[in-house]
């Protein structure tokens, strides 16, 4: 696009051709007005030199965003930008430019239908846990509750509150209490269920799994679903993340320790005392880990079953489901 | 053959609903008319008769259409030789049931044929009396007056009798009632951008039609082009009959103008640009069973670790139908897994369409002879802005005003429905010619 030239392209030129290989200073602002495609085209290009991951889509949906829309397609591109959109484009794209994941740059994101703010270092939810909210939700509906005892669920581990939320939202009747470790996680989920008027039926608490499983105890059980996606990914591959996730996100939600397993384990541990008989466990995991999981489970902890591995959309092992056995007592 | 007695079946229930409707309102109205004047002859009468609404159509047209009628005769001569078979003592069950069923078949139509013939000598009856009148005193002149309204009351009645009997011949296309999947792309000629733009307006012109007929209108996929073109667009619209309405606006489209943006408006000269419309008829959800084993999804993150190891922006999907390799993708929404409903309900959209592929595909080289070189993929309409005026090339109809008929509204409806009942005449002047020829009605399958 022969217009770079004219106004950009001079920053970089003065430094020699190979800018593509440095990190450029952020980019000027143009200097006469453009159309919002230019504006795309720029950033696009600008983000493939500069290494940043993704860039078309980044480009997109930034300035989409700008221009108060999800996706840029319904908007008109060939209109011209105002002053004040094209700094804002220029203001969020330069933080793309430090490699900011884009869901903190336009801070919000998707998730099944819900639409959630994002915030760093919040974890940002992942395509796999729509799949584990998927997988609670088609139990919940083929095990409707008996008789009139409400429906209740627990999430260790709620980041933004993305799993929480999106039960709630197709369960009318379900209640649910939402734990994260992290103040900042939930600030955020509460945000966002105030936001998305779902604010009612959830109880959110600021407390760390692995040291006041006591307290958790205390405040929800007995509950007839425990949902989590905790941090399972193994120290050592934490280090080889790309920096939008080493550098933005929580690594407590990400870190599960040298075998992935540490916050799995606890969870596995406690679930007996919180759950109510026969209530199920869903975990979001490494595809390394459902074997291992069964193998600790049957070895550890009497009280649970391990029911079923399930695959993810793209068939690796993701989700264990498990469940409390029902006591002796009840059997005969 | 099973398939075609099912079809007739079904188009005999159809005509025996209607001529439940018809038959006892028109014979009773009829005879208790003549009665009524008979009675009167003679006597003075002041009132009025219901005056008769134009009754002209082009669909009763075809009943003076040759083939039509020869069609027409052998389901009747069929009927009589039913009829005369069935009071034979000797024949066997089987023999009697196949016989009665076909009587069944043929008797609401035979009874509408009975009912036109009846009126036909109602009208000569009336139109001979009006004859003896002429030159007739005043007082009589009163009389001559309603003799000839009710000969005009008559002749409509047949009319519609007739339309409706033609109407109930055209056979019903099972998936009229169907929502559909519906594409538009732009065409690939130079100067891209007039078609790319114009892919816009009738993207536009379907979404205004769809509000227009209050039917459901949902974007699966929106690829922009430059200077606010389109390149290519699907929608699911849902609603009451779509696929009736929509399945003949599938095909070439073609505008001619002058260039309003991008690169080809410097020169101020009329450009033609052509666009595609394709209209999938899309299934009931439980008509196809998809095995889960027989697809293939790939992701952005198919490869790798996934789960929180990646954080993507990418949320397309595209769904592998591996038996037929049938593909369809989305990447419409910010959610993966919204992506990926999207993507099935297109891939089973496009499997039902391969699944009724054939029967289409047998229907359209018959009527490609009958009708002449003509297929989903030759122009169909031309939209002139320099003139403000679009034209179906399969009817001639023009449309003035393109601006209005763009916003698809009435304009495009009248267009629509022209076309359908063209198609409609096309389609059971095949099938008569088809039964005409192939087979022999008297013989039951």
């Amino acid at each position: 696009l022969h217009f770079h030239f004219s106004w950009f392209c001079f920053v970089c030129q003065r430094r020699g051709q190979f800018h593509s290989l440095h990190t450029c200073s952020p980019p000027a602002l143009p200097v006469g007005r453009i159309t919002a495609l230019q504006a795309l085209e720029f950033w696009k290009k600008h983000f493939e030199e500069s290494g940043v991951t993704e860039p078309d889509l980044s480009s997109h949906y930034i300035v989409a965003h700008s221009l108060g829309g999800k996706t840029v397609q319904q908007r008109k591109l060939t209109e011209f930008l105002s002053r004040e959109k094209t700094e804002q484009i220029w203001k969020l794209c330069t933080k793309r430019l430090s490699r900011m994941p884009v869901q903190y740059v336009i801070q919000e994101w998707d998730f099944r239908d819900l639409t959630l703010t994002m915030r760093p270092p919040v974890f940002i939810p992942r395509p796999e846990t729509e799949e584990l909210v998927e997988l609670v939700l088609t139990d919940l509906k083929n095990k409707p509750s008996s008789g009139d005892t409400v429906q209740t669920c627990l999430e260790v581990g709620c980041g933004s509150g993305a799993v929480s939320l999106s039960l709630l939202s197709s369960c009318p009747q379900l209640q649910v209490v939402a734990l994260d470790r992290s103040q900042e996680a939930v600030e955020l989920t509460k945000e966002n269920a105030s936001r998305l008027k779902l604010q009612d039926r959830i109880q959110i608490h600021h407390l760390d799994f692995m040291t006041e499983a006591d307290e958790a105890c205390s405040r929800c059980s007995p509950v007839s679903v425990l949902v989590s996606n905790p941090p399972y990914l193994f120290s050592d591959d934490v280090k080889t993340l790309e920096p939008e996730i080493l550098r933005f996100e929580d690594p407590f939600a990400l870190d599960g320790g040298s075998d992935g397993l540490t916050v799995i384990k606890q969870i596995l541990t406690v679930a007996p005392k919180i759950l109510s008989d026969r209530g199920g466990i869903y975990l979001e995991v490494d595809p390394r880990h459902p074997p291992l999981i069964q193998q600790w489970v049957e070895a550890n902890v009497a009280e649970l079953r391990y029911v079923e591995t399930r695959p993810d959309i793209n068939s690796r092992p993701r989700f264990c489901v498990l469940q409390k056995k029902q006591r002796e007592l009840d059997v005969k | 053959m099973l398939k075609c007695g099912d079809m007739l079946v079904s188009r005999w229930l159809r005509l025996r609903s209607l001529c439940n409707r018809v038959c006892p309102h028109t014979r009773r109205e009829e005879r208790k008319g003549l009665l009524w004047r008979r009675t009167l002859i003679g006597h003075q009468f002041t009132g009025t008769l219901a005056s008769s609404r134009p009754c002209h159509s082009d669909v009763g047209d075809l009943y003076q259409n040759e083939c039509i009628q020869r069609y027409l005769q052998q389901l009747m001569q069929e009927y009589r030789y039913i009829c005369q078979r069935l009071e034979l003592p000797h024949i066997s069950e089987a023999d009697r049931r196949a016989l009665i069923k076909k009587h069944t078949e043929l008797l609401p139509l035979a009874d509408v044929f009975t009912d036109i013939e009846e009126a036909l000598k109602d009208q000569q009856e009336v139109s001979s009396l009006l004859l003896g009148s002429v030159g007739a005193k005043d007082e009589d002149k009163q009389l001559t007056e309603l003799l000839k309204e009710e000969e005009a009351q008559i002749s409509c009645k047949v009319l519609t009798l007739r339309k409706n009997l033609v109407k109930a011949l055209v056979p019903i296309d099972p998936l009229d009632s169907s929502n559909v999947l519906l594409e538009v792309m732009a065409g690939r000629t130079t100067g891209g951008d007039i078609c790319q733009q114009f892919t816009r307006e009738m993207f536009d012109m379907y979404r205004g039609y769809a509000w227009f007929k209050n039917w459901d209108f949902e974007v699966y996929n929106y690829t922009p082009a430059e200077y606010g073109g389109l390149h290519h667009a699907a929608v699911r619209i849902a609603g009451i009959d779509v696929y009736k309405h929509l399945k003949h606006e599938g095909g070439t489209h073609r505008v001619q103008r002058i260039p309003e943006v991008g690169l080809s408006s410097r020169m101020q000269r009329i450009h033609t640009g052509t666009m595609t419309v394709i209209v999938l008829p899309q299934p009931v959800e439980l008509d196809l069973h998809i095995d889960p084993k027989d697809l293939r999804i790939d992701t952005f993150r198919s490869r790798g670790a996934g789960g929180q190891s990646v954080n993507t922006t990418d949320s397309a999907v595209r769904v592998v139908h591996l038996p037929t390799g049938t593909v369809a993708e989305c990447q419409q929404s910010r959610s993966q897994l919204q992506n990926r409903d999207t993507a099935m309900r297109m891939l089973r959209a496009r499997l039902y369409q391969s699944m009724m592929g054939e029967e289409i595909k047998h229907r359209q080289t018959v009527r490609k002879q009958q009708v002449g070189e003509r297929s989903q993929s030759d122009r169909i309409r031309t939209y002139n802005f320099s003139q403000d005026r679009v034209t179906d090339h399969r009817t001639g109809h023009v449309a003035r005003d393109i601006k209005e008929f763009m916003r698809g509204g009435g304009a495009l409806d009248n267009l629509i429905s022209d076309v359908l009942e063209n198609e409609e005449k096309q389609a059971l002047l095949e099938l008569v010619e088809n039964r005409g020829n192939g087979r022999d009605l008297t013989n039951p399958d």
